[in-house]
């Protein structure tokens, strides 16, 4: 992004990993998810590629979007990605109506909204919050709590400092959850989706996570609303460190079999990048292709 | 006029307890009224000195914020390493210890009582029910509870007179840190610590109890319910789990019930430790803490060598009986 390479804005979710795989190894394709401008983690997560997805990061015509979309725009159908957004607090609702069709339908799918401590204090989410408890559907409100609502923080953004206090306001569980332990996000989980999946209503998870990288890019904006010693302390918590300690103590893992999957994970990604380097960008033709419905309205 | 220690975590009942079970929510809004309430009384009953952990969350400070302090009212902030976990109850208690504390009032569960007790073993604590799991804490009302920590700073009431030492458990660990728990130690066959909470039943391997209290939850009710174990009791209690064992329908949590097969009940004399060894996941005061690795030993024994709990309508009684409110013509 820095170097001109990657056109708009980039919104990194390195350090809060353990979230989305924690949460999404409990849904299938046929499950929707909404993401947040923090998306690439959660497209990863959920299935997604990495040659499409850098080609959409980088604008060009093979990305998932057609490069239209961008970092904070990803969708796929296919994975059951309603869309990363922009907009702060715009998935809850997407959710909640999708959430709503399942209901509508009778399909055993659920729907996962991400959101940040910052967007918890939109009325977008609140609204979604209501409705999704009101009709007691199938969808989870995932709260990535980082501690701050883009440069700003929590403290001085909420008078709350457990998001998942909001829960009972709305006739709906609030947990919490440890952010950076995937075992512990991924049982919270399990037990949401399957409350949501067997017809018991929403829930509110909030996960105390941090991202590592500042709000936008990867030099970010030499700003001083965190210190560098509370980036290094939440950095001890690594939440991939810590499960490969895991994964060693407990012998399902060796240090040998880890350094593999980084090798081919590296591997994957480097041909993900040289796939969207190489790859064209939409032409002016494209421009209004897949933007408009056509077809005959019903 | 000793110091009272202000403890509220941030965290406690909060965690999948009520998700997976019926537990309720303890938002932090109502702890901070907690904390407003049990200062009122102990100032009302004569405190001028409070030093409480500056949690992650400000409760206390903002607490503090939000009431008339008289003057000649100090209140101290202890330096908190602020990990939001259970470190940061640990590092104040160690830190009261020195601080001339009279007495401690600690919000959260057993699980918080444990942290403060890791910190400083010998406290006096009034320890009030804001968690999941809560045998050792106790419901009451916050003014009654600060007015008892007035008057045992004042020095109106002795410790000795209104608090008894309660038992506790020592675990020892092959080459890593020893620990401890309030009300119980299980062994399960959990691979990872995760979200803490013990919530299946068929994991469960064996559980060393000081307390089986059959009006609780959790798994002091385990034992409860078979063969119950008051603190008072010089003895502990062991349970193991077994395939062949006889069932047992019991509350593992709130709104949690499940159908356990116990194979054997023994009490625990003081002086007899409990062996076992790895690989198994030590769950303590209803949370699970360590990792226990392949061929690990671990010990556990029962002492009643824990904190000191004051017994609020013992002190309050002792109050009235002593006319301590009551002015003098």
């Amino acid at each position: 992004m820095e170097d001109g390479k990657i056109p708009g804005a980039l919104h990194l979710y390195v350090g809060q990993e353990a979230v989305a795989v924690g949460v999404m190894a409990h849904l299938s394709n046929a499950d929707q998810i909404t993401s947040t401008h923090r998306g690439h983690g959660h497209v990863i997560a959920k299935g997604g590629e990495f040659s499409p997805m850098f080609a959409e990061l980088y604008g060009k015509a093979t990305g998932y979007c057609k490069g239209k979309g961008g970092s904070m725009h990803i969708s796929n159908m296919a994975l059951g990605i309603l869309g990363a957004n922009g907009i702060v607090g715009g998935g809850p609702p997407i959710a909640m109506g999708a959430a709503f069709s399942n209901k509508f339908r009778k399909t055993k799918q659920v729907s996962v909204t991400f959101f940040g401590d910052g967007a918890s204090n939109e009325g977008s989410f609140h609204e979604a919050a209501n409705m999704a408890a009101l009709y007691q559907l199938p969808c989870v409100f995932v709260c990535e709590n980082n501690g701050f609502g883009e440069y700003t923080a929590q403290t001085n953004h909420q008078a709350v400092t457990d998001v998942a206090d909001r829960a009972a306001g709305y006739g709906m569980p609030g947990v919490v959850v440890d952010g950076m332990d995937v075992m512990a996000v991924y049982e919270a989980a399990e037990a949401a989706v399957e409350r949501a999946r067997s017809g018991q209503g929403p829930t509110l998870l909030e996960c105390k996570t941090y991202r590592y990288y500042d709000h936008v890019g990867v030099r970010g904006m030499g700003l001083t609303y965190r210190t560098d010693e509370e980036v290094e302390a939440w950095k001890a918590r690594d939440a991939i460190e810590s499960f490969e300690a895991l994964l060693i103590k407990q012998g399902v893992s060796t240090k040998k079999k880890i350094e593999n999957v980084y090798a081919r994970v590296n591997e994957e990604i480097l041909e993900g990048v040289a796939f969207a380097e190489s790859s064209p960008f939409p032409t002016e033709e494209d421009l209004l292709q897949d933007v408009y419905f056509v077809g005959a309205a019903s | 006029m000793h110091a009272i220690g202000l403890v509220a975590n941030p965290a406690s009942g909060k965690d999948i307890r009520r998700l997976a079970g019926k537990a309720s929510v303890f938002d932090n809004r109502e702890k901070l009224a907690i904390v407003k309430r049990a200062v009122a009384g102990a100032i009302a009953t004569g405190a001028e000195r409070f030093v409480y952990m500056n949690d992650s969350h400000g409760i206390v400070s903002e607490a503090i914020k939000a009431i008339r302090v008289p003057r000649g009212v100090r209140f101290e902030a202890l330096p908190s390493p602020k990990t939001s976990s259970a470190m940061d109850t640990t590092a104040a208690a160690e830190q009261m210890a020195s601080r001339d504390c009279a007495v401690v009032l600690v919000l959260g569960g057993d699980g918080t009582n444990r942290a403060f007790v890791k910190g400083w073993r010998g406290a006096t604590l009034v320890s009030l029910s804001t968690g999941t799991n809560n045998v050792f804490p106790v419901m009451a009302e916050a003014t009654v509870a600060g007015m008892v920590l007035g008057l045992m700073a004042t020095g109106g009431l002795k410790a000795r007179s209104v608090a008894r030492r309660v038992k506790i458990i020592d675990v020892s660990i092959d080459g890593e840190a020893d620990d401890l728990a309030l009300i119980d130690a299980v062994a399960t066959s959990d691979t990872f610590i995760g979200a803490r909470a013990l919530l299946d039943p068929d994991r469960l391997k064996e559980a060393l109890l000081c307390r089986a209290e059959p009006a609780a939850v959790g798994m002091t009710s385990l034992g409860g319910l078979i063969r119950p174990v008051a603190d008072e009791d010089d003895f502990g209690l062991h349970l193991v789990f077994s395939k062949d064992g006889r069932c047992l329908k019991a509350p593992i949590g709130p709104g949690l019930f499940a159908t356990l097969k116990v194979g054997s009940t023994r009490k625990v004399r003081f002086d007899h430790a409990i062996a076992l060894k790895g690989p198994l996941v030590l769950a303590f005061d209803g949370e699970r803490e360590r990792m226990v690795g392949m061929g690990q030993n671990v010990r556990m024994t029962i002492s009643r060598t824990g904190p000191w709990v004051v017994d609020l309508n013992q002190a309050m009684q002792l109050c009235a009986k002593k006319k301590l409110l009551l002015e003098s013509n």
